[in-house]
């Protein structure tokens, strides 16, 4: 880069090539651009990366790629409730992280005594979880059985390896 | 039979209980996001398992899609996301490594800018030097040169996508064609 002005320019490469410039402003780049060899150059080196940035040869998806995704929505869709929870990575470290509290506790409990409950709260705390747990599992059963029984959820492939005509891909979100 | 319906009759349909029309999206779609997210990952299967998780995200959150916006501009933003995150924990990843490397073996070893560009032939040895310059780029350099000079969208959908002001994308674009530039001659010498 050259001076203040060779700066400018190079700013205004973009909108010169999209040819969104005011004519006063576009002619002063040409001006510029028939004096100066470096900014000549760089905007031809440009004007080169770019057309190669649009030469790049595309990649395409494995032709098992809807199949695939199918395959996953549906092995989804057919997992338990409680699956669903333990399989998104931060239940599981939370969970994990509970698991090990409980077991240490239990550790505890049975080597500081081995009879009486410490905690009759935490136990209420528990049980009412477990409750609350089971309560979104029927939601979904019973929205799962009204969905079974409407055609519109019923999911055929086009082109894909596998046929899964016949067997319907059943909703997760409830939310509507 | 060709299909005419526009992207937005089609996530309306899948948002009324519809999931053919989910599988048109994703039929629509597919290619077009392994490619954005190719460039940023240089990794086939990780792309297309990114792009499998975008897909699955559609799938489960289709009433969070608005007809307000353009479907291609949000689901573009869900895979530009998760591209972007996965390129944040692959530089956490690689400095941990380091800094192992480094107190384990006092030995630094860099990694291969090139290495793990595989999975396809590029046609030209332009192509792959040029896909090594975007691999140095800083992220959002690299974002902008894949939305507008790979994928060729509109300044206007860049601007949707990641929720900056038009002007601040064209300002964008064109710094980042010259750090391009730059980083090409560079590798070059
Ligand atoms: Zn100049």
């Amino acid at each position: 880069m050259q001076n203040n002005e060779c700066i400018y320019i190079s700013e205004q490469f973009t909108k010169y090539q999209d040819n969104s410039l005011s004519s006063e402003i576009r002619a002063r780049i040409d001006a510029h651009l028939t004096v100066c060899s470096p900014c000549h150059q760089l905007y031809q080196d440009l004007n080169k990366m770019l057309d190669q940035l649009h030469k790049l040869p595309p990649v395409s998806s494995n032709q098992d790629f809807t199949s695939n995704l199918l395959h996953h929505i549906k092995a989804i869709n057919q997992e338990p409730f409680w699956y669903k929870i333990y399989a998104s990575s931060y239940t599981r470290i939370a969970g994990s992280a509970i698991a090990a509290g409980l077991i240490v506790a239990l550790g505890m409990n049975i080597w500081i005594d081995p009879i009486s409950p410490r905690s009759p709260q935490g136990q209420r705390n528990f049980s009412g979880e477990q409750k609350a747990q089971t309560h979104p599992t029927e939601a979904i059963t019973s929205q799962l059985d009204s969905l079974q029984g409407s055609g519109a959820d019923t999911l055929e492939l086009n082109n894909s390896t596998i046929n899964s005509k016949g067997s319907s891909l059943q909703l997760v979100s409830g939310t509507k | 039979m060709t299909d005419k319906k526009t992207d937005e009759q089609l996530i309306a349909e899948f948002q009324g209980g519809q999931e053919q029309a989910f599988v048109k999206l994703v039929d629509r779609y597919k290619d077009r996001l392994i490619n954005f997210v190719y460039r940023f990952l240089n990794d086939m299967t990780d792309a297309e398992d990114l792009v499998q998780e975008t897909f699955l995200k559609v799938y489960k959150n289709k009433h969070a899609y608005r007809e307000i916006a353009k479907f291609s501009t949000w689901i573009y933003t869900i895979a530009g996301n998760l591209a972007r995150s996965e390129l944040r924990k692959r530089k956490r990843r690689k400095t941990f490594t380091m800094s192992q490397l480094s107190f384990d073996d006092n030995e630094f070893t860099p990694v291969d800018p090139g290495k793990d560009t595989e999975g396809i032939v590029f046609n030209t040895y332009a192509g792959e030097e040029i896909m090594k310059a975007i691999k140095e780029l800083a992220e959002p350099f690299k974002t902008i040169i894949i939305l507008r000079d790979i994928q060729e969208l509109s300044y206007e959908d860049i601007s949707t996508i990641l929720d900056i002001p038009m002007g601040t994308v064209k300002s964008r674009v064109n710094r980042a064609r010259l750090k391009l530039q730059e980083t090409l001659s560079y590798l070059r010498e």
